[in-house]
Protein backbone atom coordinates (compact mmCIF):
# COMPACT_ATOMS: atom_id res chain seq x y z
CA UNK A 1 0.00 0.00 0.00
CA UNK A 2 2.95 2.27 0.66
CA UNK A 3 4.05 2.10 -2.97
CA UNK A 4 0.50 2.80 -4.16
CA UNK A 5 0.14 5.78 -1.83
CA UNK A 6 3.53 7.07 -2.82
CA UNK A 7 2.74 6.61 -6.54
CA UNK A 8 -0.62 8.33 -6.16
CA UNK A 9 1.12 11.24 -4.48
CA UNK A 10 3.74 11.34 -7.23
CA UNK A 11 1.08 11.33 -9.93
CA UNK A 12 -0.74 14.19 -8.17
CA UNK A 13 2.50 16.11 -8.08
CA UNK A 14 3.19 15.42 -11.76
CA UNK A 15 -0.32 16.50 -12.68
CA UNK A 16 0.40 19.79 -11.00
CA UNK A 17 3.19 20.41 -13.47
CA UNK A 18 1.88 21.86 -16.73
CA UNK A 19 4.63 20.40 -18.88
CA UNK A 20 4.20 16.95 -17.32
CA UNK A 21 0.44 17.19 -17.96
CA UNK A 22 1.15 18.04 -21.58
CA UNK A 23 3.41 14.99 -21.85
CA UNK A 24 0.68 12.80 -20.30
CA UNK A 25 -1.87 14.12 -22.80
CA UNK A 26 0.41 13.76 -25.80
CA UNK A 27 1.53 10.25 -24.87
CA UNK A 28 -2.07 9.16 -24.20
CA UNK A 29 -3.37 10.44 -27.52
CA UNK A 30 -0.36 9.14 -29.44
CA UNK A 31 -0.66 5.70 -27.90
CA UNK A 32 -4.42 5.50 -28.44
CA UNK A 33 -4.06 6.43 -32.10
CA UNK A 34 -1.23 3.92 -32.52
CA UNK A 35 -3.28 1.22 -30.82
CA UNK A 36 -6.34 1.87 -32.97
CA UNK A 37 -4.18 1.83 -36.08
CA UNK A 38 -2.50 -1.41 -34.98
CA UNK A 39 -5.83 -3.18 -34.52
CA UNK A 40 -7.16 -1.83 -37.84
CA UNK A 41 -9.79 0.36 -36.23
CA UNK A 42 -8.19 3.53 -37.57
CA UNK A 43 -7.30 3.18 -41.23
CA UNK A 44 -6.65 5.39 -44.23
CA UNK A 45 -9.92 6.66 -45.68
CA UNK A 46 -11.12 6.67 -49.26
CA UNK A 47 -12.24 10.30 -49.32
CA UNK A 48 -15.83 9.49 -48.38
CA UNK A 49 -17.74 10.89 -45.42
CA UNK A 50 -20.47 9.03 -43.58
CA UNK A 51 -21.62 7.10 -40.54
CA UNK A 52 -22.74 3.47 -40.33
CA UNK A 53 -24.14 2.12 -37.07
CA UNK A 54 -24.47 -1.62 -36.45
CA UNK A 55 -28.01 -2.98 -36.55
CA UNK A 56 -27.86 -4.17 -32.93
CA UNK A 57 -25.17 -1.97 -31.40
CA UNK A 58 -25.49 -3.08 -27.77
CA UNK A 59 -25.34 -6.74 -28.68
CA UNK A 60 -22.40 -6.11 -30.99
CA UNK A 61 -20.56 -3.93 -28.48
CA UNK A 62 -19.73 -6.86 -26.19
CA UNK A 63 -19.33 -9.47 -28.92
CA UNK A 64 -15.81 -10.76 -29.39
CA UNK A 65 -14.43 -10.43 -32.87
CA UNK A 66 -11.08 -11.68 -34.13
CA UNK A 67 -9.99 -12.90 -30.72
CA UNK A 68 -9.85 -12.34 -27.00
CA UNK A 69 -9.99 -8.62 -26.17
CA UNK A 70 -11.02 -7.80 -29.73
CA UNK A 71 -14.59 -6.63 -30.10
CA UNK A 72 -17.06 -6.05 -32.90
CA UNK A 73 -17.27 -2.45 -34.13
CA UNK A 74 -20.60 -0.75 -33.55
CA UNK A 75 -20.03 2.40 -35.56
CA UNK A 76 -18.05 3.15 -38.70
CA UNK A 77 -17.11 6.77 -39.19
CA UNK A 78 -15.73 7.86 -42.55
CA UNK A 79 -13.88 11.14 -42.25
CA UNK A 80 -12.38 11.54 -45.70
CA UNK A 81 -8.74 10.78 -45.08
CA UNK A 82 -9.34 8.37 -42.23
CA UNK A 83 -11.92 5.76 -41.34
CA UNK A 84 -12.56 5.04 -37.68
CA UNK A 85 -14.45 2.14 -36.15
CA UNK A 86 -15.80 2.59 -32.66
CA UNK A 87 -15.87 -0.52 -30.49
CA UNK A 88 -15.17 -1.62 -26.93
CA UNK A 89 -11.54 -1.67 -28.06
CA UNK A 90 -11.53 2.12 -28.10
CA UNK A 91 -12.31 2.09 -24.37
CA UNK A 92 -9.78 -0.67 -23.68
CA UNK A 93 -7.23 1.23 -25.74
CA UNK A 94 -8.03 4.44 -23.91
CA UNK A 95 -7.48 2.76 -20.53
CA UNK A 96 -4.10 1.43 -21.62
CA UNK A 97 -3.24 4.72 -23.30
CA UNK A 98 -3.93 6.58 -20.04
CA UNK A 99 -1.63 4.16 -18.22
CA UNK A 100 1.04 4.71 -20.86
CA UNK A 101 0.50 8.47 -20.70
CA UNK A 102 0.80 8.60 -16.92
CA UNK A 103 3.88 6.37 -17.06
CA UNK A 104 5.57 8.60 -19.59
CA UNK A 105 4.39 11.81 -17.91
CA UNK A 106 5.63 10.66 -14.53
CA UNK A 107 8.93 9.56 -16.02
CA UNK A 108 9.26 13.01 -17.59
CA UNK A 109 8.46 14.62 -14.26
CA UNK A 110 11.03 12.44 -12.50
CA UNK A 111 13.61 13.20 -15.17
CA UNK A 112 13.12 16.94 -14.78
CA UNK A 113 13.39 17.02 -11.01
CA UNK A 114 16.76 17.43 -9.28
CA UNK A 115 17.75 14.36 -7.28
CA UNK A 116 17.71 16.45 -4.16
CA UNK A 117 13.93 16.87 -4.53
CA UNK A 118 13.23 13.33 -3.35
CA UNK A 119 13.70 11.66 -6.71
CA UNK A 120 15.57 8.36 -7.00
CA UNK A 121 16.78 6.71 -10.19
CA UNK A 122 15.60 8.66 -13.21
CA UNK A 123 16.07 5.75 -15.59
CA UNK A 124 13.33 3.61 -14.04
CA UNK A 125 10.71 5.34 -16.15
CA UNK A 126 12.24 3.89 -19.28
CA UNK A 127 10.58 0.63 -18.32
CA UNK A 128 7.26 2.22 -19.14
CA UNK A 129 7.99 1.93 -22.82
CA UNK A 130 8.45 -1.84 -22.77
CA UNK A 131 4.91 -2.95 -21.91
CA UNK A 132 3.58 -0.24 -24.20
CA UNK A 133 5.39 -1.93 -27.05
CA UNK A 134 4.14 -5.30 -25.85
CA UNK A 135 0.52 -4.28 -25.91
CA UNK A 136 1.02 -2.87 -29.37
CA UNK A 137 2.11 -6.31 -30.51
CA UNK A 138 -0.87 -7.82 -28.74
CA UNK A 139 -3.29 -5.94 -30.96
CA UNK A 140 -2.56 -7.63 -34.23
CA UNK A 141 -3.33 -11.18 -33.26
CA UNK A 142 -1.95 -14.20 -35.05
CA UNK A 143 -1.37 -12.36 -38.32
CA UNK A 144 1.77 -10.76 -36.83
CA UNK A 145 3.21 -14.27 -36.72
CA UNK A 146 3.81 -13.85 -40.46
CA UNK A 147 6.43 -11.24 -39.65
CA UNK A 148 8.40 -13.79 -37.67
CA UNK A 149 7.80 -16.58 -40.17
CA UNK A 150 6.32 -18.80 -37.53
CA UNK A 151 3.07 -20.68 -37.32
CA UNK A 152 0.57 -20.25 -34.56
CA UNK A 153 -0.35 -23.22 -32.42
CA UNK A 154 -3.02 -23.17 -29.74
CA UNK A 155 -0.41 -22.47 -27.08
CA UNK A 156 1.06 -19.52 -28.94
CA UNK A 157 -2.43 -18.18 -29.56
CA UNK A 158 -2.99 -18.08 -25.81
CA UNK A 159 0.21 -16.08 -25.44
CA UNK A 160 -1.04 -13.59 -28.04
CA UNK A 161 -4.40 -13.32 -26.36
CA UNK A 162 -2.93 -12.54 -22.97
CA UNK A 163 -0.38 -9.97 -24.10
CA UNK A 164 -2.90 -7.18 -23.63
CA UNK A 165 -3.72 -7.81 -19.94
CA UNK A 166 -0.09 -8.68 -19.29
CA UNK A 167 1.02 -5.36 -20.72
CA UNK A 168 -1.64 -3.56 -18.66
CA UNK A 169 -0.26 -5.21 -15.53
CA UNK A 170 3.28 -4.32 -16.52
CA UNK A 171 2.26 -0.71 -17.03
CA UNK A 172 0.79 -0.61 -13.53
CA UNK A 173 4.00 -2.22 -12.27
CA UNK A 174 6.27 0.30 -13.95
CA UNK A 175 4.07 3.13 -12.70
CA UNK A 176 4.58 1.89 -9.15
CA UNK A 177 8.26 1.44 -9.86
CA UNK A 178 8.66 5.03 -10.96
CA UNK A 179 6.20 6.42 -8.43
CA UNK A 180 7.85 4.87 -5.42
CA UNK A 181 11.06 6.71 -6.25
CA UNK A 182 9.41 10.04 -5.69
CA UNK A 183 9.28 11.31 -2.16
CA UNK A 184 6.19 13.51 -2.32
CA UNK A 185 7.22 15.45 0.78
CA UNK A 186 10.69 16.26 -0.49
CA UNK A 187 9.52 16.81 -4.06
CA UNK A 188 6.82 19.27 -3.00
CA UNK A 189 9.27 21.48 -1.10
CA UNK B 1 4.81 -29.65 -58.85
CA UNK B 2 5.08 -28.85 -55.23
CA UNK B 3 4.56 -25.90 -53.01
CA UNK B 4 7.04 -24.25 -50.80
CA UNK B 5 6.53 -25.53 -47.30
CA UNK B 6 4.67 -22.82 -45.53
CA UNK B 7 7.25 -22.78 -42.79
CA UNK B 8 10.86 -22.28 -43.67
CA UNK B 9 13.16 -23.99 -41.28
CA UNK B 10 15.47 -21.04 -40.72
CA UNK B 11 12.55 -18.78 -39.94
CA UNK B 12 11.25 -21.31 -37.48
CA UNK B 13 14.64 -21.19 -35.84
CA UNK B 14 14.51 -17.41 -35.70
CA UNK B 15 10.99 -17.57 -34.32
CA UNK B 16 11.98 -20.16 -31.78
CA UNK B 17 14.88 -18.03 -30.62
CA UNK B 18 12.67 -14.96 -30.50
CA UNK B 19 10.25 -16.84 -28.35
CA UNK B 20 12.94 -18.41 -26.22
CA UNK B 21 11.34 -20.60 -23.64
CA UNK B 22 8.19 -20.90 -25.72
CA UNK B 23 9.56 -23.16 -28.45
CA UNK B 24 6.94 -25.78 -27.79
CA UNK B 25 4.35 -23.21 -28.81
CA UNK B 26 5.74 -22.75 -32.30
CA UNK B 27 4.71 -24.72 -35.38
CA UNK B 28 4.11 -28.41 -34.99
CA UNK B 29 1.57 -30.60 -36.67
CA UNK B 30 2.79 -30.22 -40.27
CA UNK B 31 4.23 -33.25 -41.99
CA UNK B 32 6.45 -32.60 -44.98
CA UNK B 33 5.73 -35.22 -47.63
CA UNK B 34 6.29 -35.76 -51.33
CA UNK B 35 3.24 -35.85 -53.56
CA UNK B 36 1.73 -39.32 -53.74
CA UNK B 37 3.61 -40.50 -50.70
CA UNK B 38 0.65 -40.54 -48.32
CA UNK B 39 -0.95 -43.97 -48.16
CA UNK B 40 -3.71 -43.57 -45.60
CA UNK B 41 -6.11 -41.38 -47.60
CA UNK B 42 -9.68 -42.06 -46.48
CA UNK B 43 -12.84 -41.87 -48.55
CA UNK B 44 -16.07 -40.80 -46.86
CA UNK B 45 -19.72 -40.18 -47.67
CA UNK B 46 -21.88 -41.99 -50.17
CA UNK B 47 -24.65 -43.09 -47.86
CA UNK B 48 -27.26 -41.04 -46.13
CA UNK B 49 -26.95 -41.76 -42.43
CA UNK B 50 -30.11 -42.92 -40.64
CA UNK B 51 -32.13 -40.61 -38.39
CA UNK B 52 -30.92 -37.36 -39.87
CA UNK B 53 -33.03 -34.58 -38.36
CA UNK B 54 -35.31 -32.85 -40.81
CA UNK B 55 -33.55 -29.55 -40.28
CA UNK B 56 -30.01 -30.87 -40.79
CA UNK B 57 -28.17 -29.70 -43.90
CA UNK B 58 -29.18 -31.79 -46.94
CA UNK B 59 -26.94 -34.77 -47.42
CA UNK B 60 -25.23 -35.54 -50.70
CA UNK B 61 -24.57 -39.03 -52.02
CA UNK B 62 -21.08 -37.98 -53.07
CA UNK B 63 -18.05 -39.90 -51.91
CA UNK B 64 -15.04 -37.69 -51.28
CA UNK B 65 -11.48 -38.13 -50.08
CA UNK B 66 -10.09 -36.81 -46.81
CA UNK B 67 -6.38 -36.92 -45.98
CA UNK B 68 -6.67 -38.74 -42.67
CA UNK B 69 -9.42 -40.60 -40.79
CA UNK B 70 -12.10 -38.25 -39.51
CA UNK B 71 -11.19 -38.55 -35.82
CA UNK B 72 -7.65 -37.61 -36.71
CA UNK B 73 -8.92 -34.75 -38.86
CA UNK B 74 -10.73 -33.39 -35.83
CA UNK B 75 -7.50 -33.57 -33.84
CA UNK B 76 -5.98 -31.12 -36.34
CA UNK B 77 -8.66 -28.52 -35.62
CA UNK B 78 -6.99 -25.41 -34.31
CA UNK B 79 -8.39 -22.38 -32.57
CA UNK B 80 -8.06 -19.59 -35.12
CA UNK B 81 -8.57 -16.80 -32.58
CA UNK B 82 -12.19 -15.77 -33.07
CA UNK B 83 -14.77 -17.53 -30.92
CA UNK B 84 -17.82 -19.23 -32.43
CA UNK B 85 -19.56 -16.63 -34.62
CA UNK B 86 -16.78 -14.14 -33.78
CA UNK B 87 -16.68 -13.85 -37.56
CA UNK B 88 -20.39 -13.22 -38.05
CA UNK B 89 -22.12 -14.86 -40.99
CA UNK B 90 -24.57 -12.73 -42.96
CA UNK B 91 -27.96 -14.25 -42.29
CA UNK B 92 -30.28 -11.69 -43.81
CA UNK B 93 -28.42 -10.58 -46.91
CA UNK B 94 -29.60 -7.60 -48.89
CA UNK B 95 -28.88 -7.17 -52.57
CA UNK B 96 -28.56 -4.22 -54.89
CA UNK B 97 -28.44 -3.83 -58.63
CA UNK B 98 -25.12 -3.13 -60.42
CA UNK B 99 -26.12 0.52 -60.81
CA UNK B 100 -26.48 0.88 -57.05
CA UNK B 101 -23.03 -0.51 -56.26
CA UNK B 102 -20.49 2.05 -55.13
CA UNK B 103 -16.80 1.81 -54.38
CA UNK B 104 -16.34 -1.55 -56.10
CA UNK B 105 -13.60 -1.24 -58.74
CA UNK B 106 -13.82 -3.25 -61.94
CA UNK B 107 -10.75 -5.20 -60.88
CA UNK B 108 -12.16 -6.11 -57.46
CA UNK B 109 -12.73 -9.78 -56.84
CA UNK B 110 -16.28 -11.07 -56.62
CA UNK B 111 -17.40 -14.57 -55.77
CA UNK B 112 -20.38 -15.31 -57.93
CA UNK B 113 -23.05 -17.88 -58.61
CA UNK B 114 -24.36 -18.39 -62.14
CA UNK B 115 -27.77 -19.76 -63.04
CA UNK B 116 -31.22 -18.27 -63.45
CA UNK B 117 -30.64 -15.90 -60.53
CA UNK B 118 -27.03 -14.72 -60.92
CA UNK B 119 -25.57 -13.22 -57.78
CA UNK B 120 -22.25 -11.61 -56.96
CA UNK B 121 -20.75 -11.53 -53.49
CA UNK B 122 -17.92 -9.00 -53.30
CA UNK B 123 -14.90 -10.55 -51.67
CA UNK B 124 -14.32 -7.34 -49.69
CA UNK B 125 -17.53 -8.20 -47.77
CA UNK B 126 -17.01 -11.95 -47.50
CA UNK B 127 -13.51 -11.51 -46.14
CA UNK B 128 -15.20 -10.12 -43.00
CA UNK B 129 -18.09 -12.61 -42.79
CA UNK B 130 -16.99 -15.79 -44.62
CA UNK B 131 -20.54 -17.17 -44.87
CA UNK B 132 -23.69 -15.76 -46.44
CA UNK B 133 -26.82 -17.71 -45.59
CA UNK B 134 -28.86 -16.92 -48.64
CA UNK B 135 -31.59 -18.27 -50.86
CA UNK B 136 -30.97 -18.69 -54.58
CA UNK B 137 -33.77 -19.55 -56.96
CA UNK B 138 -35.88 -20.71 -54.02
CA UNK B 139 -33.20 -22.97 -52.50
CA UNK B 140 -31.63 -22.14 -49.13
CA UNK B 141 -27.90 -22.06 -49.65
CA UNK B 142 -24.70 -20.89 -48.00
CA UNK B 143 -22.06 -19.14 -50.05
CA UNK B 144 -18.81 -19.58 -48.18
CA UNK B 145 -15.35 -18.09 -48.46
CA UNK B 146 -12.17 -18.76 -46.53
CA UNK B 147 -9.67 -15.88 -46.80
CA UNK B 148 -6.73 -17.95 -45.59
CA UNK B 149 -7.09 -20.68 -48.24
CA UNK B 150 -8.74 -18.56 -50.93
CA UNK B 151 -11.55 -21.08 -51.37
CA UNK B 152 -15.12 -20.11 -52.28
CA UNK B 153 -17.69 -22.90 -52.21
CA UNK B 154 -21.48 -23.06 -52.19
CA UNK B 155 -23.54 -25.52 -50.17
CA UNK B 156 -27.21 -26.36 -49.76
CA UNK B 157 -28.15 -25.63 -46.17
CA UNK B 158 -31.74 -26.82 -45.94
CA UNK B 159 -33.70 -25.23 -43.11
CA UNK B 160 -30.66 -24.50 -41.00
CA UNK B 161 -27.80 -22.03 -41.38
CA UNK B 162 -24.06 -22.37 -41.34
CA UNK B 163 -21.90 -20.30 -39.01
CA UNK B 164 -18.17 -19.77 -38.51
CA UNK B 165 -16.94 -22.07 -35.74
CA UNK B 166 -13.69 -20.18 -35.13
CA UNK B 167 -11.79 -23.42 -35.71
CA UNK B 168 -9.43 -24.03 -38.61
CA UNK B 169 -8.05 -27.18 -40.21
CA UNK B 170 -5.20 -26.65 -42.67
CA UNK B 171 -5.85 -22.89 -42.19
CA UNK B 172 -9.26 -23.58 -43.73
CA UNK B 173 -12.63 -22.47 -42.42
CA UNK B 174 -14.49 -25.00 -40.28
CA UNK B 175 -18.20 -24.22 -40.52
CA UNK B 176 -20.83 -25.46 -38.12
CA UNK B 177 -24.50 -25.98 -38.75
CA UNK B 178 -26.86 -24.25 -36.35
CA UNK B 179 -29.21 -27.23 -36.11
CA UNK B 180 -26.88 -29.92 -34.77
CA UNK B 181 -23.70 -27.88 -34.33
CA UNK B 182 -21.73 -30.40 -36.31
CA UNK B 183 -18.37 -29.28 -37.66
CA UNK B 184 -17.97 -29.05 -41.44
CA UNK B 185 -14.51 -28.19 -42.80
CA UNK B 186 -15.12 -26.21 -45.96
CA UNK B 187 -12.71 -27.71 -48.53
CA UNK B 188 -13.55 -31.40 -47.97
CA UNK B 189 -17.25 -30.48 -47.46
CA UNK B 190 -17.76 -33.28 -44.97
CA UNK B 191 -18.92 -33.46 -41.36
CA UNK B 192 -16.33 -34.48 -38.81
CA UNK B 193 -16.62 -35.39 -35.14
CA UNK B 194 -16.59 -32.34 -32.93
CA UNK B 195 -17.05 -31.32 -29.33
CA UNK B 196 -20.40 -29.62 -29.92
CA UNK B 197 -22.25 -32.71 -31.13
CA UNK B 198 -21.66 -36.41 -30.73
CA UNK B 199 -21.65 -37.78 -34.28
CA UNK B 200 -19.09 -39.82 -36.15
CA UNK B 201 -19.12 -37.50 -39.15
CA UNK B 202 -18.58 -38.61 -42.72
CA UNK B 203 -21.63 -36.92 -44.23
CA UNK B 204 -20.91 -34.96 -47.41
CA UNK B 205 -22.66 -31.73 -48.29
CA UNK B 206 -24.51 -30.89 -51.48
CA UNK B 207 -22.22 -28.45 -53.17
CA UNK B 208 -22.38 -26.03 -56.07
CA UNK B 209 -19.74 -23.98 -57.82
CA UNK B 210 -18.87 -20.44 -56.85
CA UNK B 211 -16.94 -18.56 -59.51
CA UNK B 212 -14.08 -16.31 -58.55
CA UNK B 213 -13.85 -13.46 -61.03
CA UNK B 214 -13.64 -9.68 -61.18
CA UNK B 215 -16.52 -7.28 -60.81
CA UNK B 216 -15.90 -5.84 -64.29
CA UNK B 217 -15.96 -9.26 -65.97
CA UNK B 218 -18.97 -10.45 -64.00
CA UNK B 219 -21.01 -7.31 -64.61
CA UNK B 220 -20.34 -7.50 -68.33
CA UNK B 221 -21.30 -11.20 -68.46
CA UNK B 222 -24.33 -10.83 -66.18
CA UNK B 223 -25.58 -7.24 -66.38
CA UNK B 224 -28.79 -8.22 -64.57
CA UNK B 225 -26.89 -9.66 -61.60
CA UNK B 226 -27.83 -9.00 -57.99
CA UNK B 227 -24.95 -7.85 -55.80
CA UNK B 228 -24.57 -8.40 -52.09
CA UNK B 229 -25.05 -5.04 -50.36
CA UNK B 230 -22.65 -3.58 -47.84
CA UNK B 231 -25.75 -2.98 -45.72
CA UNK B 232 -25.12 -6.12 -43.66
CA UNK B 233 -26.12 -4.83 -40.24
CA UNK B 234 -22.44 -4.70 -39.33
CA UNK B 235 -20.22 -1.63 -38.92
CA UNK B 236 -17.18 -3.31 -40.42
CA UNK B 237 -14.93 -1.46 -42.83
CA UNK B 238 -15.38 -3.21 -46.17
CA UNK B 239 -12.68 -1.08 -47.75
CA UNK B 240 -10.12 -2.78 -45.54
CA UNK B 241 -8.99 -6.38 -45.88
CA UNK B 242 -7.51 -7.46 -42.52
CA UNK B 243 -5.39 -10.13 -44.18
CA UNK B 244 -4.36 -8.25 -47.32
CA UNK B 245 -3.35 -5.17 -45.36
CA UNK B 246 -0.78 -7.28 -43.53
CA UNK B 247 0.62 -8.96 -46.62
CA UNK B 248 -0.92 -12.40 -46.12
CA UNK B 249 -1.75 -12.99 -49.78
CA UNK B 250 1.80 -12.31 -50.94
CA UNK B 251 3.50 -14.15 -48.09
CA UNK B 252 4.91 -17.61 -48.72
CA UNK B 253 3.98 -18.50 -45.15
CA UNK B 254 0.78 -19.72 -43.60
CA UNK B 255 -0.39 -18.59 -40.20
CA UNK B 256 -1.32 -21.98 -38.78
CA UNK B 257 0.11 -25.46 -39.31
CA UNK B 258 -1.10 -27.75 -42.10
CA UNK B 259 -1.49 -31.50 -41.94
CA UNK B 260 0.76 -31.94 -44.97
CA UNK B 261 3.25 -29.62 -46.63
CA UNK B 262 4.95 -30.48 -49.87
CA UNK B 263 8.53 -31.59 -49.38
CA UNK B 264 9.49 -30.62 -52.93
CA UNK B 265 8.73 -26.97 -52.49
CA UNK B 266 8.22 -25.86 -56.10
CA UNK B 267 5.28 -23.49 -55.79
CA UNK B 268 4.63 -20.40 -53.79
CA UNK B 269 2.23 -21.28 -50.99
CA UNK B 270 -0.38 -18.86 -52.41
CA UNK B 271 -0.08 -19.96 -56.06
CA UNK B 272 -3.59 -20.32 -57.51
CA UNK B 273 -4.82 -23.72 -58.62
CA UNK B 274 -8.21 -24.98 -59.76
CA UNK B 275 -8.90 -28.10 -57.79
CA UNK B 276 -11.37 -30.92 -58.35
CA UNK B 277 -11.86 -33.97 -56.18
CA UNK B 278 -13.87 -37.16 -56.55
CA UNK B 279 -13.97 -40.57 -54.90
CA UNK B 280 -11.01 -41.51 -57.11
CA UNK B 281 -8.76 -38.74 -55.86
CA UNK B 282 -7.96 -35.14 -56.70
CA UNK B 283 -6.43 -33.03 -59.45
CA UNK B 284 -5.07 -29.49 -59.41
CA UNK B 285 -4.67 -27.33 -62.51
CA UNK B 286 -2.41 -24.32 -62.21
CA UNK B 287 -4.35 -21.19 -63.03
CA UNK B 288 -1.61 -19.70 -65.18
CA UNK B 289 -1.31 -22.80 -67.34
CA UNK B 290 -5.05 -22.92 -67.93
CA UNK B 291 -5.01 -19.24 -68.78
CA UNK B 292 -2.20 -19.81 -71.28
CA UNK B 293 -3.36 -23.07 -72.88
CA UNK B 294 -7.15 -22.89 -72.58
CA UNK B 295 -7.63 -26.66 -72.33
CA UNK B 296 -5.61 -28.99 -70.10
CA UNK B 297 -6.18 -32.73 -70.07
CA UNK B 298 -5.48 -34.81 -67.02
CA UNK B 299 -6.86 -37.52 -64.80
CA UNK B 300 -8.19 -38.11 -61.34
CA UNK B 301 -7.02 -41.55 -60.35
CA UNK B 302 -7.31 -43.45 -63.63
CA UNK B 303 -10.31 -41.45 -64.85
CA UNK B 304 -9.59 -38.92 -67.60
CA UNK B 305 -10.69 -35.36 -66.92
CA UNK B 306 -10.30 -32.09 -68.78
CA UNK B 307 -10.09 -28.54 -67.47
CA UNK B 308 -11.29 -25.70 -69.66
CA UNK B 309 -10.53 -22.01 -69.22
CA UNK B 310 -13.36 -19.51 -69.51
CA UNK B 311 -11.84 -16.23 -70.73
CA UNK B 312 -15.05 -14.29 -70.19
CA UNK B 313 -14.81 -14.74 -66.41
CA UNK B 314 -11.17 -15.85 -66.24
CA UNK B 315 -12.20 -18.99 -64.43
CA UNK B 316 -12.16 -22.70 -65.27
CA UNK B 317 -14.40 -25.75 -65.29
CA UNK B 318 -13.42 -29.38 -64.91
CA UNK B 319 -15.23 -32.23 -66.70
CA UNK B 320 -15.01 -35.98 -66.70
CA UNK B 321 -13.78 -36.99 -70.13
CA UNK B 322 -14.13 -40.80 -70.27
CA UNK B 323 -14.05 -40.85 -74.06
CA UNK B 324 -11.00 -38.56 -74.04
CA UNK B 325 -12.81 -36.25 -76.42
CA UNK B 326 -10.48 -33.97 -78.32
CA UNK B 327 -11.05 -30.33 -77.37
CA UNK B 328 -9.45 -27.12 -78.54
CA UNK B 329 -9.87 -23.62 -77.25
CA UNK B 330 -10.91 -21.11 -79.89
CA UNK B 331 -11.74 -17.56 -78.95
CA UNK B 332 -14.25 -17.59 -76.12
CA UNK B 333 -15.36 -21.16 -76.80
CA UNK B 334 -14.23 -24.75 -77.06
CA UNK B 335 -14.32 -26.78 -80.28
CA UNK B 336 -14.57 -30.58 -80.26
CA UNK B 337 -12.81 -32.85 -82.72
CA UNK B 338 -16.14 -33.03 -84.60
CA UNK B 339 -16.07 -29.28 -85.12
CA UNK B 340 -18.88 -28.57 -82.66
CA UNK B 341 -18.47 -25.40 -80.70
CA UNK B 342 -19.48 -24.97 -77.05
CA UNK B 343 -19.20 -22.33 -74.38
CA UNK B 344 -16.59 -23.39 -71.78
CA UNK B 345 -19.30 -23.96 -69.16
CA UNK B 346 -21.62 -25.89 -71.48
CA UNK B 347 -19.58 -28.84 -72.71
CA UNK B 348 -21.62 -32.03 -73.18
CA UNK B 349 -19.61 -33.81 -70.48
CA UNK B 350 -20.20 -34.43 -66.76
CA UNK B 351 -18.97 -31.44 -64.81
CA UNK B 352 -17.02 -32.02 -61.60
CA UNK B 353 -17.26 -29.35 -58.97
CA UNK B 354 -14.06 -27.35 -58.92
CA UNK B 355 -12.86 -24.25 -57.13
CA UNK B 356 -9.81 -22.04 -56.81
CA UNK B 357 -7.49 -22.72 -53.90
CA UNK B 358 -4.08 -21.69 -52.76
CA UNK B 359 -1.60 -24.44 -53.49
CA UNK B 360 -0.68 -25.05 -49.85
CA UNK B 361 -4.32 -25.60 -48.93
CA UNK B 362 -5.04 -27.99 -51.78
CA UNK B 363 -1.93 -30.03 -50.99
CA UNK B 364 -2.65 -30.04 -47.26
CA UNK B 365 -6.01 -31.72 -47.92
CA UNK B 366 -5.07 -33.73 -51.01
CA UNK B 367 -1.39 -34.69 -50.74
CA UNK B 368 -1.76 -37.32 -53.45
CA UNK B 369 -3.31 -34.88 -55.91
CA UNK B 370 -2.47 -35.03 -59.58
CA UNK B 371 -0.89 -31.73 -60.59
CA UNK B 372 -1.01 -30.02 -63.98
CA UNK B 373 1.26 -27.01 -63.76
Amino acid sequence: MGAVRRTAGAVRLALGDRRAVAVVGLATVAYLLTYLYAIDKLTPGNGEFGLVVAAQPWEAFFRQGFGTFTYEPVALVRLGVVTYQFSLNTLIGLAIAILVGVNVGLSYFVWRQPASCGVGSRSAGLFAGVPALLSGAACCGPIVALIFGIQVTSGLLVVFEWLLPISALLLVGTLLLVGRQVDPVAASQ
Amino acid sequence: MTDRPSRRSFLVTVGAVTLAGCSSLVGGGSESVSRGEVSNVTVVGGEKPPNEPANAPPVSDRTLPVPVPLEELQSHAQDGGPPKDGIPSIDEPKFVSPGEVSGLADGSTVLAVTGPEPKAYPRRILVHHEIVNDEIDGTPVSVTYCPLTGTAQGFDRGETEFGVSGQLINNNLVMYDRELERWWPQIPAVSIPGPWHDTAGGVTLREFEVVRTTWGQWRSAYPETAVLSTDTGSARNYNRDPYGSRGYYESDETIFPNIYTDAEDQFHAKEWFYGARTAEGAAAFRRQRLHDEGVVRGSIGDRPVVAVHDPELDTAYVYRNPGEVSLDHEGDGVVTGDGERFAPDELPLDRIISFDAYWFAWFAYYPNTEVYA
